[in-house]
């Protein structure tokens, strides 16, 4: 016996269905806007960092 | 209407077996917790350290949380697609070979053997036991859904068919080897590419075991348990896709500071931070979902587990991708730190989601009421206080090390040997451990509220005859 066959209506609240909330595109954008920028500035074949570099550069402090 | 009894009867013998093997994995975690600061509590060679923790990793994800998910997963399908599963006596040939795994990737973990790769350390023969299972649960999983009776497929699905597509990649690639007997292999990979491989598996089983069914069952039973519907229907389709997509490149970030290319590491931290928005989208969905009417906190016992679940699944999804950070790795890694993160996401948000399913599940397929909502209520803020208590020593305890072990003399010679800052840490461990016995006994509370329910409900089917 199946006592609690879903009613598909119930699961999904109705006015706000097609929502984003504004803060959370905020954050999704923001976040791959962020990714580029660090992507461009730690790959040694674009900004020319490298984690061999930046030791070097530490251990000379 | 048998056919749906038939199904329930597979569905309460996932959950049954998976609380076994819960127990099993529970048990060993405390015990290895004790052996770290008290070393007599290895006994050679089956229960020292080495052994037990395998068994106490696998018996949990594997035991407790594959096992679960399997039952769960038949359960949810069954009803967002309005039918019996499409191959019934199949589904229970899976749970009867599940457990018969299970038993043999204990036993052998217990004697030593281990392919040595985190995660996935069952020897050759137990991979294609665990690759027929998961075929099993793909076949009846996708031919239920394709059959189905109701177009519209909810939220829910979709994440149990991502789990079952990516597990299936995962778990086939990273066990590439080539036997060199019945109880030993040499994996295809090796040296940095090895270690590349079985970091992508390794925390993409986290995201597909961990994360995506557990959302499955997040998105299903909160609205079932309390009535409210989902706050918003595209944002967890946006924030389903958003998920599955960046998950996959996230792996790297596990090797930072290490002979891994720079650029891929790069690459796997710029995700990994990505991944904040779409984990965010569940957590802002859920708290909305539950903001049109914040009673049910304090009403529905139910609601409690599903939200606090979905608060330590946030806390997890901020924590994890600043870990992963090149300045926050290089302080963090290889400390205590880490298994205070894994434990906040597997105690706090897994288990607690889980267990919540199930006080759903049992009662439903009894046709009765859970036996004592105060015993659930117990069981509720034991868990909490038990896995606070295990995350916040080993976030004192791992920043302690790793200051300890990067402190250096102005020559540059290391300030600490390796044992200060070893003793340092026995306080914070036996905290844990207490901690740790917090959370068994909350556990035991769920346990013996599930026997009850399941005698109440077999009294009553008795009777109704």
């Amino acid at each position: 016996m199946i006592n609690d066959t879903d009613n598909l209506e119930a699961f999904e609240a109705k006015e706000t269905v097609n929502k984003l909330p504004v803060s959370w595109l905020i954050l999704f954008w923001g976040l791959i806007l962020w990714g580029i920028y660090y992507f461009v500035s730690y790959t040694p074949s674009i900004s020319g960092w490298s984690q061999e570099k930046a030791y070097e550069e530490s251990i000379r402090k | 209407m048998n056919d749906y009894q038939y199904d329930n009867g597979t569905v309460k013998g996932f959950i049954v077996s998976s609380i076994f093997w819960g127990v099993v994995g529970i048990i060993v975690g405390l015990w290895i917790s004790i052996q770290m600061w008290s070393p007599a509590w290895n006994i050679p060679p089956y229960f020292t350290f080495g052994r037990l923790r395998v068994v106490h990793t696998n018996g949990l994800a594997l035991g407790l949380g594959v096992g679960a998910i399997f039952g769960i997963c038949y359960y949810i399908t069954m009803r967002l697609t309005k039918r019996p599963l499409l191959f019934p006596r199949l589904a229970r040939f899976h749970l009867y070979l599940f457990n018969a795994a299970i038993t043999l990737a204990a036993l052998s973990l217990f004697a030593g053997m281990n392919q040595s790769l985190e995660y996935a350390e069952l020897e050759w023969p137990l991979d294609i036991g665990v690759v027929v299972l998961w075929v099993i649960f793909a076949v009846n999983i996708f031919g239920t859904i394709i059959k189905r009776k109701e177009e519209q497929m909810y939220i829910s699905l979709w994440f149990i068919l991502a789990t079952v597509v990516t597990v299936a990649v995962l778990y086939i690639v990273n066990n590439l080897a080539v036997p060199a007997s019945l109880f030993k292999s040499y994996s295809i990979f090796a040296g940095v590419n090895s270690a590349n491989v079985q970091w992508w598996y390794g925390h993409n089983a986290v995201g597909f075991i961990f994360t995506t069914p557990i959302l499955a069952m997040f998105y299903y039973f909160l609205p079932k348990s309390t009535g409210l519907p989902i706050y918003s229907h595209r944002l967890s389709i946006v924030a389903f896709w958003s998920l599955v997509f960046a998950y996959l490149w996230t792996g790297a970030h596990h090797l930072v500071y290490t002979p891994l290319p720079d650029w891929i590491q790069t690459l796997g931290i710029a995700f990994t931070i990505f991944l904040i928005a779409p984990s965010w989208g569940s957590v802002v969905n859920g708290f909305y979902t539950v903001g049109a009417d914040w009673s049910q906190m304090r009403n529905n016992y139910l609601t409690k587990f599903f939200i606090l679940g979905i608060t330590f699944y946030g806390l997890q999804t901020i924590q994890g991708p600043t870990q992963g950070l090149r300045i926050v790795s290089q302080l963090i890694h290889y400390t205590d730190w880490v298994p205070g993160h894994v434990h906040m996401g597997t105690m706090g948000w897994v288990t607690m989601t889980v267990a919540a399913s199930i006080y759903y599940i049992i009662p439903k397929i009894y046709n009765t009421e859970i036996h004592s909502v105060k015993v659930a209520n117990a069981h509720f803020y034991l868990v909490l206080t038990g896995q606070l208590i295990f995350s916040i020593t080993m976030w004192f305890t791992g920043i302690q090390q790793g200051a300890l072990w990067k402190a250096t003399n102005p020559d540059g010679t290391l300030k600490y040997t390796f044992m200060e800052g070893l003793i340092k840490n026995y306080p914070f461990w036996q905290m844990r451990t207490v901690g740790g016995l917090i959370f068994t006994v909350g556990m035991l509370f769920f346990i013996y509220n599930i026997y009850m329910t399941v005698r109440k409900g077999k009294a009553l089917a008795a009777s109704s005859i």
